[in-house]
Formats: C-alpha cells, sequence, structure tokens
C-alpha cells in the first residue's frame, strides 16, 4: 500500500529539483542534446498544470521514467480545454502522418482512432494479467478484435449523485424517487436537482446513464445508430421522460437548459441553494476544497437511480495514451509515459479514479470510503460506444435535450435526431 | 523619369510576387474548399470519390432552415445594433471632442477595451453575468429592483437576445471606430453653413452629416456583417447554440459538422454557403446605397 505522500516523496527523492529547470520546459522533457525526440500531446492538468506542486510532481515522475530511456527527449505539445476539435484536429493530422508520436486520446474519441486504423499495437509493454484486470469495459475499448491493446485507459470517471443529507437524508434509488425528493427540496427552499442540460458533452454523458438503465442501445453492433429505433426508442422516451418531467414539475429549475459545466454545480453547493445534483466523480474532491468542513461532512454521493433500484448505470469517461508512431522505440517510451508516469503514480497523485481493480489496493489514496464506494459503482459503470459517430450521436442528444426540457414533444425530436445521426453514420 | 514609366508600363511583373503570396494564402484554401464540396470527404477517409451528394444533402438537411433563420436574426440585430451604436457613440464622442470635454478619450480606450477581449472570453463574461443560478450576476442586480428573474440562456428566444448582447458588447467598439474616423474627416463648412440657415440639429445629422457618412456606412455595414456572420467563438463559450438549436448560427452549424459529424465536405459546402450569403449581402448593400446617391 502507497500513500500519496509517500509517492511524492520517493519521486522528489529521486531526481534533485535543481535538475529539472535545464531539464523541462514549456515544449521539452529530458536533455535537449539527446539524439531521439518523441513527440507527445498531452493535456494540461499535470506536467503543465497550474498548480507549482502538481508540476513538479509530474515533472518528476517524467524524468524518473526517463532514466529508462537516457538517449531520449520528449517534444511535449498542449492540448486546448476545446477536446472535440482537438481531438478531431488530431486525427486528422495522424491520418495525414502528421500527428504526435504518443497522445492523450479522450476516451470518447477512441473509437474514431480504433476505426482510422491510427493506433500502434502495445502488447509487449503490460501482461496478459494487468491487461485482465482492467474494469471489463475498459479492457473492450482499448483492445481490438485481434486482442491487441491499442491505447492505455490511465484513468476513468463517473457520473454519481451528489446529495446534502441535511436536506435528503436516504439517497434516491429510483428516477420516482429522485423527483420525490427533489420536489420536496423545492419546498424548503432549494432549487431541486440540477443536471446538465445545455450543448455539451457532459449532457450526453450525464443522462446517458438513465438510457442505458431502461435498457436502451446508442448503437448496434455494426456501429449503426439505433437509439430511436424498437425497444431501444421505448428506452430513451422513458430516460427522456425522467429528464422532462423533472423540469414540468419544478423538481429541477428551466436553467438547467443552460448548464454547460460541472463548476456550476459546485458554485449551487457553496451557495448553499441545490441539495442534490449529477455530477462527475472527481468533483467530490473539488467539494472538500469548496465547503466548509462543517458542510462538506453533510454531503454524500450515490449511485445515480435508474427506473428501479435493480436498474443502474452510470457513464463513464476519462482519458487513454496511445501510440501513432510505427517505430517500435517510440511505442515502447509512450508505453512507459502511460505506465510509469499516469497509470498508477499519476492516479495517485491527482485522485483520479484508476481502471483496474489491482491499483485500488495498490494505493491507499483510493481506499477511502469514497473511492471505493466508487469502484463498487464502476461494476455498473458504462463507457461511451467506441465509434466514430459518437461525437455527432451525442450532439443530436444534446440538440433534443434541450428542445425537450423547452416544451417540443419528445416524440418529435428523437425522430429528428435519429433521422440525423443515420444520415450522418451512412457518410462516415 | 523614362525609366518610371517604363516599370509603370508593365505592372504584372511587380504584382506577381503579391499575386502569388496572396493566392497562396487565401485563393488556394477556397478553391479547396469548393473541391471537397464536390467530395465525399470525411476526416476519417478523405477523399474517396467526387460526388454531388455532399452539396444536396447538405443544403436538404432538415435543420439548414432552422440555422438559417437563427443567423439572419443574430446577424440582422446585431448589424443594425452595431451599426446605430457604434454611430451613436462615435458622435457622443466626436462632439465632446469639439467641446472639449475631458473623459473622451477614455471612454473610447473603454469601449475599445472590449473589443480586444476574444470572443471566447467574451462567451464566458457573459455566461457569468448571464448566469440563471439564485445568484447569478444580471438577475441579482434586476432582482434588487423588483425585477426578474430573467431566463437569460435556457429561453429559446432570450438565448438569442443574450448572444445578440454579447455580441454587440464586444464588436461595437470596430462601428464606433470607422464612424469616428470618418466624422473627423467631415468638412466642418458645410455643418456651419446649415447652422447658420437655421437648420436643427436633426436636420443637419439627416441632410448634412448622414450624406457624408455613406462611404463609412457601406463599408462598416459590410465588414461587420462578414464578421457577425462568422461568429462562432462567443456563442460556442455562450450557449454552445443551445438550448437545442436555438442560437446555431450557420458558421457554428460548419464548425460541428467538421468536428462532431467529421463531414468535411457538408463542411465545405456550408463554408461556401457562408461565402455566398456574405457576397450576396455585399452586393445589396453597395446596391442600395448607390440607389440613394
Amino acid at each position: 500500500m502507497i500513500s500519496r505522500i509517500a509517492l511524492v516523496a520517493a519521486v522528489a527523492g529521486a531526481t534533485p529539483l535543481l535538475a529539472q529547470d535545464d531539464l523541462i520546459t514549456r515544449t521539452r522533457v529530458g536533455p535537449a542534446d539527446a539524439p531521439n525526440v518523441m513527440t507527445f500531446r498531452l493535456t494540461a492538468y499535470d506536467l503543465y498544470a497550474q498548480d507549482p506542486d502538481m508540476r513538479a510532481t509530474f515533472g518528476e515522475l517524467f524524468l524518473k521514467m526517463l532514466e529508462r530511456f537516457p538517449d531520449w527527449q520528449i517534444e511535449t505539445q498542449l492540448q486546448t480545454d476545446d477536446i472535440g476539435q482537438e481531438q478531431a484536429r488530431m486525427l486528422e493530422q495522424a491520418r495525414a502522418g502528421r500527428g504526435p508520436d504518443c497522445a492523450m486520446i479522450d476516451s470518447s474519441s477512441l473509437g474514431a482512432y480504433k476505426a482510422a486504423d491510427v493506433l500502434s499495437p502495445m502488447n509487449a509493454h503490460w501482461s496478459a494479467e494487468e491487461i485482465d484486470d482492467l474494469f471489463p469495459f475498459v479492457r473492450e475499448a482499448v483492445t481490438d478484435a485481434d486482442g491487441n491493446l491499442l491505447a492505455w485507459w490511465w484513468f476513468t470517471d463517473l457520473r454519481v449523485l451528489y446529495r446534502d443529507t441535511r436536506v435528503v437524508e436516504d439517497a434516491p434509488a429510483t428516477w420516482a424517487q429522485a423527483l420525490a425528493a427533489a420536489a420536496k427540496s423545492v419546498e424548503d427552499g432549494y432549487e431541486g436537482l440540477l443536471f446538465s442540460g445545455g450543448r455539451w458533452e457532459g449532457t450526453t454523458l450525464d443522462w446517458l446513464g438513465n438510457f442505458w438503465a431502461a435498457g436502451g442501445r446508442l448503437v448496434d453492433d455494426d456501429g449503426r445508430p439505433v437509439f430511436g429505433e424498437g425497444a431501444n426508442r421505448a428506452a430513451f422516451l422513458d430516460a427522456l421522460g425522467y429528464y422532462r418531467e423533472l423540469v414540468e414539475s419544478g423538481a429541477s429549475p428551466a436553467r438547467v437548459a443552460s448548464i454547460t459545466n460541472y463548476d456550476d454545480f459546485n458554485a449551487a453547493a457553496a451557495a448553499g441553494t441545490t441539495a442534490m445534483f449529477v455530477g462527475g466523480s472527481w468533483q467530490y474532491g473539488q467539494l472538500e476544497g469548496t465547503l466548509s468542513p462543517e458542510d462538506f461532512t453533510e454531503w454524500e454521493v450515490s449511485e445515480l437511480p435508474g427506473p428501479t433500484a435493480d436498474q443502474r448505470a452510470a457513464g463513464a469517461g476519462g482519458w487513454t495514451i496511445g501510440a501513432m508512431s510505427d517505430d517500435p522505440d517510440k511505442v515502447a517510451l509512450c508505453a512507459a509515459i502511460a505506465k510509469h508516469v499516469y497509470s498508477g503514480a499519476g492516479n495517485a497523485v491527482q485522485g483520479l479514479l484508476p481502471t483496474s481493480a489491482a491499483q485500488y489496493e495498490q494505493y491507499d489514496v483510493f481506499s477511502t470510503p469514497v473511492n471505493l464506494a466508487y469502484s463498487e459503482f464502476l461494476q455498473n459503470g458504462r463507457p461511451r460506444p467506441g465509434v466514430p459517430i459518437y461525437p455527432e450521436i451525442s450532439n443530436q442528444i444534446q440538440i433534443l435535450i434541450g428542445e425537450v426540457i423547452a416544451g417540443e414533444d419528445p416524440d418529435a425530436a428523437l425522430d429528428r435526431a435519429q433521422a440525423a445521426a443515420l444520415d450522418a453514420w451512412g457518410r462516415l | 523619369m523614362g525609366q518610371a514609366l517604363n516599370r509603370g508600363a508593365h505592372p504584372l511583373a511587380w504584382l506577381a510576387p503579391v499575386i502569388l503570396v496572396l493566392g497562396a494564402i487565401y485563393l488556394w484554401p477556397l478553391l479547396d474548399a469548393i473541391r471537397l464540396a464536390f467530395t465525399d470527404a470525411t476526416l476519417l477517409n478523405g477523399v474517396r470519390s467526387y460526388t454531388l451528394s455532399s452539396v444536396t444533402s447538405t443544403l436538404g438537411d432538415p435543420a439548414l432552415p432552422q440555422i438559417l433563420r437563427a443567423t439572419a436574426i443574430f446577424t440582422g440585430a446585431s448589424v443594425i445594433l452595431l451599426q446605430s451604436l457604434g454611430l451613436a457613440i462615435a458622435l457622443l464622442v466626436t462632439r465632446g471632442d469639439r467641446r472639449g470635454l475631458p473623459g473622451m478619450a477614455a471612454l473610447r480606450t473603454l469601449v475599445l477595451a472590449a473589443w480586444i477581449v476574444p470572443g471566447v472570453a467574451n462567451g464566458l463574461i457573459w455566461q457569468i453575468m448571464f448566469s440563471e443560478a439564485p445568484f447569478g450576476g444580471l438577475n441579482s442586480v434586476i432582482g434588487m429592483i423588483g425585477l426578474g428573474p430573467v431566463a437569460w440562456l435556457s429561453d429559446p428566444q432570450m438565448a438569442m437576445v443574450s448572444a445578440v448582447v454579447a455580441n454587440i458588447w464586444q464588436g461595437t467598439a470596430f462601428s464606433m471606430i470607422l464612424y469616428y474616423a470618418a466624422l473627423r474627416g467631415l468638412d466642418p463648412s458645410l455643418d456651419e453653413a446649415a447652422r447658420v440657415d437655421g437648420a436643427t440639429s436633426l436636420d443637419r445629422f439627416i441632410f448634412i452629416t448622414m450624406p457624408q457618412l455613406k462611404g463609412a456606412m457601406l463599408a462598416g455595414t459590410i465588414l461587420v456583417t462578414i464578421q457577425t456572420l462568422n461568429t462562432f467563438d462567443s456563442i460556442i463559450a455562450l450557449t454552445g447554440g443551445g438550448p437545442g438549436r436555438a442560437t446555431e448560427v450557420l458558421a457554428l452549424f460548419t464548425y460541428n459538422t467538421v468536428f462532431r459529424s467529421f463531414d468535411l465536405a457538408g463542411g465545405a459546402v456550408l463554408a461556401l454557403l457562408l461565402v455566398a450569403i456574405s457576397l450576396a449581402l455585399a452586393a445589396v448593400y453597395a446596391l442600395l446605397l448607390r440607389q440613394r446617391t
């Protein structure tokens, strides 16, 4: 069992801080005169995080890992927060042979990368046991039909229900219970149940748990959108009806149609205006930093409610690391970044949920009651389908949810969304 | 002298480098967009064949009429208000300058400050202002005088109003500068003569000042229209195009077509549609202002 403090201390002891100044710049990790260069496109939350401690810790993790590759330097390229555009542009570059050698790929975009055949297998760098230990939905997403490991999904997250236990004592297990609890909180002067309903990916991913719990599927085995057809249609309308009823009954405010980020929920919790919201697992730590200790102890997380207490699901996201170079040395370095910087150690430092059961026992930071609860919830975790059409399906669902919350007919809105997704699928 | 004339007789040779550079920067992407529009290109597959189907399916998209309606409302309201407010502020500043009032430079700077804010930041600033949370910016203010709350971003109609307000806040400075420059260049003797003849302020503005501003008005209207038609960064940050498609304008729809649907050919068709609308509106403005000469 390794604690977060012990990990940081161990890493810091291995690499003199003074050395970092020369070995880590805004565009490079490693010695400037190293003869071999690998490009790595990453997000801005670790090596280049705003938090200097986080930045230093990841810098040390990178340098420690690079000791295995003495003749190499890593040319770093930062992604912006505009994930959809960044991922689409990077895919286009990779197809044209101008992409980075190694990159962080959002789990929702992984399907498009797999379909475009731009990822190099990394099988040699993980044991069969390590791959088997991945959560099933993660393993399925990162491997292809031949069993090749095409990326390493280094952290995951899931959607959960947050509640202030002073207002909502018991965790609602069903949609009906959630509706009743939200309505009761409105009577008590709160806003009711908050959720994302605006035009952004969070709206889709947060809502999909309801659709999946009702038994729906977004695409069939060929990747064809089927969410508006047959039994999926009924599940879709059921899950949509839940959101619609929340707003129409006043159990949720109409302003949910304008919520396009998770910070709104933290702000509402801090202001004491809401007693429940659908958020991401990572927000627990944010709430701890935002609320007073007395208030924070009153907030709890639970699984998203389902149509019945036995039908539960939650959207799971997270980031993967994949190699887009054919050079085996670069693939090895890319795999080492995933394995020795981010997976495990990186999870522990950032408190991001690991993707394999063993890591929950390896790091004590994940043995807290809430993280152990998350690992249980993850049994009902569901990733977005790894198909290239997913971004467009998500786009259509965002449009549809906004329209239905505003009072449009759900059947007609679903017809339009299904037709649009099918058209787009036909073009791909 | 003779040598200079000789050089002037062969302008093409002198212009060739500029034509080549501008052609490479501007013309080539346009030609490539035209080429892509007649293909089945996607971000995943590139060009597989040449076809008319991308044009027909994109222009026949059932969502397009709603997108064009939102674009017309956003652009029409923005252009009218941007031009009106820009002219009003320019008149105010010019008059203040003439009378030597203090603070005119500060006023100009204040208006310009909004202009240099990036579109995404502008959207985020207004998203905070328009927040409908109980502690939201504008709603808290109007709540103090017993009004509201207003569904700034969650109501489809109000969301469009909010998007226009955010655009005006940022873009008014551009119109103001254009009109300010034009007003500073006017010959004051005409205004003086009209004043001596007993013309009122309104008469002088309508019959003396406005006709002289026609050139600036044409240039400003064309530029502001094209600028507004291409606006999507502030909207994507403010509403993302929602709720539903309430604020999804053509530029944002084009962006979504390429980066959500991965439909490169469809995006090229929409980009060309945007160019065609811009050119058509520019021609209409030019025609209207010429007819009134």
